[in-house]
């Protein structure tokens, strides 16, 4: 049995599935590829729009989601984000 | 002043974590290291004023105001510690309550400030504090097995341990230089560790 994801590790899948079609993927993509309940989708999903580390964006085809800077940076820093709170007892 | 950078340097880090991932018990752990770095500070304020006083000849009057400047540096490196501790301990419980932290704080400043022997209680509050924060950091120990840990929970209990000391220091002078001395060990552990995160990114 795989081992329970983390706030960070769970912020970290649904940002690298945003990444990889950045501006185009469509919120039944993230929810299937993310491995998520739809009420924890939903919730995540809010809180990442709120932080600012995703931006929401309505076509003619429905809602589309890509990365902002902060979340392209959180992705790059996700190692030590990772270490820092671990060894520092800061988990969510 | 190496406690006063070694803990500003982690605060800050603390709140650049915060600043990446959004996550708000960094922003307490970044804060409640500010409030203790602050203190820090204060201290080494008051301790280079008070080798300074003694080196020159002072008037009564400067004299004065260098025991007036005293008293107000140890009450402020005293709220300053213990609102540190406070925000660390409130941090460990996970809990999202403005209102419970503040009464918490309120709760034991009062008692600080309303003691008769200010000094004793600041060091046995700190103490009490320090226990609750290190089996926190004992519990985060088991359950994860890794180093970094480790040093975080020994660096916790050196910090306890300091405090233990400063308690018996008020009579012997001893255990105030030894105290120093496990401060000295939790603060560098702390750094390694810190150190040790930075280097591996």
């Amino acid at each position: 049995m795989s081992k329970k994801r983390d706030k960070l590790q769970i912020i970290y899948d649904i940002l690298s599935v945003i990444k990889e079609k950045n501006g185009k993927i469509k919120p039944t993509n993230i929810l299937y590829k993310s491995n998520l309940s739809n009420q924890m989708f939903n919730e995540y999903m809010g809180e990442l729009i709120k932080k600012r580390f995703i931006i929401e964006n309505k076509t003619k085809s429905g809602k589309v989601y890509s990365l902002t800077e902060k979340g392209f940076a959180y992705l790059n820093k996700y190692q030590m984000i990772v270490d820092f709170t671990g060894s520092f007892g800061l988990n969510e | 002043m190496i406690f006063f950078a070694i803990t500003l340097l982690v605060g800050a880090y603390a709140l650049r974590i915060y600043k990446l991932a959004g996550q708000r018990q960094s922003k307490l752990f970044g804060i409640s290291f500010l409030f203790i770095s602050a203190a820090y500070f204060v201290q080494s304020i008051l301790n280079f004023a008070a080798s300074y006083s003694m080196a020159e000849e002072c008037s009564m009057r400067s004299m004065t105001a260098v025991h007036s400047l005293s008293n107000f540096g140890i009450y402020s490196h005293m709220i300053l510690f213990i609102t540190g501790l406070v925000t660390l301990a409130y941090m460990t419980l996970k809990i999202k309550n403005i209102n419970a932290y503040a009464l918490f704080l309120a709760a034991i400043l009062a008692v600080l400030l309303l003691s008769s022997n200010k000094l004793y209680f600041f060091y046995a509050l700190s103490s009490i504090l320090l226990i609750y924060i290190s089996f926190y950091y004992l519990e985060n120990y088991l359950k994860s097995r890794k180093m970094s840990t480790l040093i975080v929970f020994t660096a916790f209990l050196f910090l306890l341990f300091g405090k233990i000391h400063f308690i018996f220091s008020i009579d012997h002078g001893t255990f105030y230089v030894a105290g120093h001395l496990l401060e000295f060990v939790a603060y560098t552990l702390i750094l390694i560790n810190l150190i040790d995160v930075i280097r591996r990114k």
